[in-house]
């Protein structure tokens, strides 16, 4: 083969290939989500334990004596939904709206929206939830 | 006492300034990855040359250009790595990964200047640093950077 047609072969590969990962998919192939389930999960719980701050939140909840590991934002993300440290007591009632992990032996969820004496706390406004 | 080292780096003002971020802490996290691919990228063309690959052009053309920004790769890459280490610093010294990329790392700092120590005496002999010590630094240095490179990331997942 030629080399400039060997060169065109392996550019046209490629340019296929590309096209081909990058199709728009399912919303959960987007980066984050992508060990999740697709199925909306909720949970309710009281807190054990809250680590805020980059590059995610997380918090324990007390569910029925099993201890669930929740996701919840940035530091931006949970200000611009109005969830603020202080409500994010230990002992504190929430019901988390979101997704499960996929392996069902491991109680992780990611928080798309939180439940807290009432009041809606949305970190993902333009998802479902 | 290690304990309450940890605790001292991720309750400092600096690592909690990193945690409540907005942009600071991706910008920190980006500034990690460039100084590893500057690095990386720099470094693996002199590894393969210290293989054998391009044997025509002269090992010093190489280094020349290349050390340098290896050099700076790797300044970039500890400065904001130590950094992203302090914001979770128990979480990250819990992590069996995170040690033993800490293991390969010092495995790599080692291996370069076991490398830097030859090239010198050769130089001063007027020599050429033999074969068969060109090549297993050049090969331990590709393994030992890539396998910092996997740990680093798998970190994140595990």
């Amino acid at each position: 083969m030629r080399r400039r047609t060997f060169f065109e072969a392996i550019g046209g590969a490629f340019a296929f290939t590309a096209v081909v990962l990058l199709a728009p998919r399912s919303s959960f192939a987007h980066h984050g989500w992508g060990w999740a389930t697709g199925e909306e999960f909720e949970i309710t719980g009281r807190i054990k334990s809250v680590r805020l701050g980059n590059p995610h939140g997380e918090m324990m909840l007390d569910v029925d004596g099993a201890e669930w590991e929740v996701e919840i934002g940035q530091p931006w993300r949970n200000q611009r939904a109005g969830l603020t440290e202080d409500l994010l007591a230990i002992g504190a009632e929430v019901t988390a709206h979101g997704h499960r992990s996929a392996n069902p032996d491991v109680r992780l969820m990611k928080a798309e929206r939180l439940v807290i004496a009432g009041k809606d706390y949305n970190l993902y406004p333009d998802r479902a939830s | 006492m290690l304990v309450e080292l940890l605790a001292g780096i991720e309750n400092s003002a600096l690592a909690g300034a990193l945690r409540g971020s907005t942009w600071i802490y991706p910008l920190v996290n980006t500034g990690h990855i460039i100084g590893v691919a500057l690095f990386f990228g720099a470094i693996a063309p002199v590894d393969l040359r210290l293989i054998g690959v391009w044997a025509g052009i002269p090992l010093t053309h190489v280094t020349r250009i290349l050390v340098p920004m290896a050099t700076a790769g790797l300044v970039l890459a500890v400065s904001f790595g130590m950094l992203l280490f302090s914001t979770r610093a128990s979480e990250y010294a819990a992590s069996w990964l995170f040690w033993l990329k800490m293991l390969l790392l010092l495995l790599g700092f080692v291996n370069a200047a076991v490398y830097l120590i030859a090239h010198r005496r050769a130089e001063n002999n007027d020599a050429i640093m033999p074969v068969s010590s060109r090549v297993t630094l050049g090969l331990s240095s590709l393994v030992l950077w890539t396998g910092v490179i996997v740990l680093g990331r798998l970190v994140g997942y595990f």
